[in-house]
């Protein structure tokens, strides 16, 4: 009985290993590609065109500290003025955010459009899709109140749309407050990995750039083909991503289509912050990866795989901790040939968690962005890669229980830094 | 050796080892020398302007020295704020122009001139150039960037490395070489054998000057504009594989190709196309939309498209094929472009790698 046991045990042990494998080798295989591979920016030269009316959704709950700042922006930006409509998606705040919002619509007549939500479903999904009553043009872009668009930013993330593949657009997120202390200059190097690296990655290499939900677009044509926003999803960026995937239409990546955001600047906030984010992504796994790895749909067998591989990254880290404890266990049985089953899993195992702890990504992003001396912290992601790696199973533990119990999911609210305007 | 100090040496080896990786991640924490955010662009669009308006504002200081040399027909050295060297010219000068030519590669200066501004051929100018009157360069000659209040002429096989603006109308003569930014608010002629980068203005002809006839023929022509200009409001038809248009058909809807696009000529696309793969489009074929292929493109002679002409990787145009129109200019974007002599396009003409015109066959 021990036996079968011990067996299961290292069965189980191996297995993980070769996912682990599978993870790092996909993330040398994407920064080999982002340092020497062909690099495409189909879209960023469009510069001049008849461009299309848009309409610009801001998520805001609870914003009275960020939305001046993204609404001035907006109104500062680059875009014919006749074809681009702001529509501040005021979520049930409570604070100032409405009074600050009308104050500009009136400073701004006819450019702003308030959607001043008082009741329904908490998220930002369903916010979204209540303020789809005030959208009719083809293209939609969707910015969270924390974000400060710059001048040129809205003609290229509406620039992919000209390509009638692309259905959603994705633009790169920059931290703003990335000196204030460990925590944001750890999460400045994480979001340049995630981007710079990983993101352009899959872009150039035809995969599934991730729609961020934020300094992000997606086609109206599309996004009622799909069915709308789904307001039960935690994350309803990742869900966009797949059902767009899954209905043929595919997310395009911008990487030079930089915009400031504002990062959690305390390890509470960001433990919840990563909490939400493998919850949504989770569910997304569950809900899609079966579908799209062997479903009849329009994606090739490369999106396939990598949307498959995308989907697990936060499953990683509970994985990777029984591993560790598979590993543990099996070697104080005294079983000899997984000496090299443990080494190549402590070797590997610091890089397998996808945008959690991706040491040589973040090495080479830091690279790719002409930056020196804040690759010096690399060693100190080891901490965030901690935190990470047991939050990240937490969610995943709280996400079974729930799951057993029928407890409802809840969306928490990331918490603002910036003063107040 | 005493067991318990070779025990200290031994933690005190390996705590050195385990922390001397840390020991810059710890200055840099402390010293927070890259502690900024990453540089975002936020106050410009990446106009291909930007560089010619920054240069204006630059020498805006020179105002009433250019005044005052135009008004007695002299010319006038000084250093502006920055150390920077000029020189500004009252009058027509050849001869000093090419006196300061020949002293470019020992005293490099800022020229600035309040009328026309004559360039003899063989001249190099590694400072900016900046004129009120018509820029006239001869041949082989080398400048760094160009500002014209009015037209600029660059005689063949001339190059400039940076940047060039042309209030007026910009000509290229046969074989210049244009390594960065060209633009014009009127109108830019590229003659054959030249290469480019990154071209804009409201009318860019490819080889020799149409005349005002044809001009205003193409201006009143072009492509059917759509009635909605949402990209992709109308249908989409999708297939997987290479696909055909045949000659004269009118397509009423998107059309978006895993493979192979080949639109026989005359066909009409009354909306966007798009091709995994290579793109063909034949002579007199309309498109009302865009134009994308995620590979190669070639289109014409004698086409017409409205929309945005993305290749990924090549594209070439043969002559008589006209993107954009007066009223809704366009961007023509590839890694790499040829272009036959007898192409307009209206708006954007951007070769990431290497653009050049080619003679018409």
């Amino acid at each position: 009985m021990f036996g079968l046991w011990l067996c299961a045990m290292i069965f189980a042990l191996y297995t993980i290993v070769l996912v682990i494998c599978v993870y790092t080798a996909r993330h040398y295989f994407f920064t080999l590609n982002r340092l020497f591979g062909f690099q495409r920016h189909p879209y960023i030269d469009i510069d001049t065109a008849d461009w299309p009316p848009v309409t610009v959704l801001v998520a805001a709950h609870n914003e009275e500290k960020v939305i001046a700042n993204a609404l001035s922006a907006l109104m500062a930006v680059k875009y014919p003025e006749n074809r681009m409509l702001v529509v501040p998606v005021n979520d049930r705040s409570t604070d100032r955010t409405r009074e600050i919002i009308d104050q500009f619509v009136e400073e701004f007549p006819g450019r702003i459009r308030p959607f001043h939500r008082t009741s329904g479903k908490g998220g930002k999904a369903a916010a979204l899709k209540d303020a789809m009553e005030l959208v009719d043009t083809e293209v939609i872009l969707v910015f969270d109140a924390d974000y400060i668009p710059g001048a040129g930013l809205i003609k290229q993330l509406v620039a992919p749309f000209f390509d009638l593949e692309v259905g959603g657009v994705m633009g790169r997120v920059v931290p703003m407050n990335a000196g204030t202390n460990l925590l944001t200059r750890l999460l400045d190097l994480e979001r340049s990995g995630g981007y710079q690296v990983d993101q352009q990655a899959r872009m150039n290499l035809r995969l599934v750039p991730q729609h961020g939900g934020t300094v992000a677009g997606v086609r109206l044509s599309a996004l009622q083909e799909i069915g709308g926003w789904n307001e039960n999803s935690l994350t309803e960026d990742t869900d966009l991503t797949y059902r767009l995937l899954l209905n043929g239409w595919k997310t395009a990546y911008q990487n030079r289509s930089e915009c400031y955001e504002e990062v959690p600047e305390n390890w509470p906030v960001r433990i919840k912050q990563i909490m939400r984010w493998a919850k949504g992504h989770n569910q997304a796994m569950v809900t899609y990866s079966l579908r799209l790895l062997l479903g009849k749909h329009r994606a090739t067998l490369r999106e396939r795989i990598d949307g498959t591989l995308l989907l697990g990254v936060y499953a990683m880290a509970p994985i990777t901790l029984v591993g560790w404890a598979l590993a543990l266990g099996v070697f104080y049985q005294g079983v000899a040939p997984l000496h090299g089953v443990i080494a190549l899993l402590s070797l590997t195992a610091y890089a397998a968690l996808g945008n959690l702890a991706a040491f040589f990504e973040i090495a080479a992003a830091a690279r790719l962005d002409g930056t020196r001396k804040r690759i010096c912290l690399l060693p100190f992601l080891i901490l965030g890669f901690a935190v990470s790696i047991f939050s990240v199973s937490r969610a995943a533990v709280s996400q079974l229980s729930d799951l057993m119990t029928g407890a409802e999911f809840h969306w928490d609210k990331t918490e603002r830094f910036r003063k107040a305007l | 050796m005493n067991p318990y100090i070779a025990v200290a040496a031994l933690v005190f080896v390996v705590g050195i080892m385990f922390t001397l990786p840390l020991v810059p991640a710890l200055l840099e924490l402390r010293r927070k020398s890259d502690a900024l955010p990453l540089s975002v662009v936020q106050q410009n669009a990446g106009e291909i302007r930007h560089f010619a308006n920054s240069f204006r504002t630059y020498i805006n200081g020179l105002e009433p020295i250019i005044l005052n040399c135009v008004a007695s027909g002299t010319a006038d050295t000084g250093t502006l704020t920055d150390g920077e060297k000029y020189v500004v010219l009252g009058r027509v000068d050849e001869p000093l122009v090419r006196t300061l030519a020949e002293r470019d590669p020992v005293h490099p200066v800022l020229v600035v001139s309040g009328v026309d501004l004559v360039v003899p051929p063989e001249s190099t100018f590694s400072k900016d150039i900046y004129t009120r009157g018509q820029f006239e360069g001869g041949e082989r000659n080398s400048y760094r960037a160009i500002l014209g209040e009015r037209n600029v002429h660059l005689g063949s096989a001339s190059r400039v490395l940076r940047w060039v603006h042309a209030v007026g109308e910009f000509t290229a003569d046969f074989g210049c070489r244009l390594y960065g930014r060209v633009s014009s608010d009127l109108l830019i002629h590229l003659q054959a054998d030249c290469s480019f980068l990154r071209v804009n203005a409201p009318r860019i002809e490819i080889g020799p000057a149409s005349s005002s006839a044809e001009r205003a023929r193409q201006d009143g022509s072009g492509v059917p504009k759509s009635l909605d200009p949402s990209p992709g409001a109308s249908p989409r038809f999708f297939h997987d594989g290479d696909f055909e248009v045949l000659a004269g058909q009118i397509v009423r809807s998107n059309i978006v190709i895993r493979g192979n696009l080949h639109i026989h000529s005359g066909a009409r696309v009354c909306g966007s196309v798009k091709s995994v793969k290579d793109m063909v489009i034949e002579d007199g074929v309309s498109v009302e939309g865009s134009a994308i292929s995620a590979r190669k493109m070639r289109i014409g002679p004698h086409c017409a498209i409205h929309g945005p002409v993305i290749a990924e990787r090549q594209l070439v145009i043969a002559g008589g094929t006209q993107c954009g129109t007066v009223d809704y200019p366009t961007t023509v974007s590839a890694s790499e472009i040829e272009v036959e002599e007898g192409v307009v396009v209206f708006g954007t003409l951007w070769a990431r790698e290497r653009g050049h015109v080619a003679a018409r066959l």
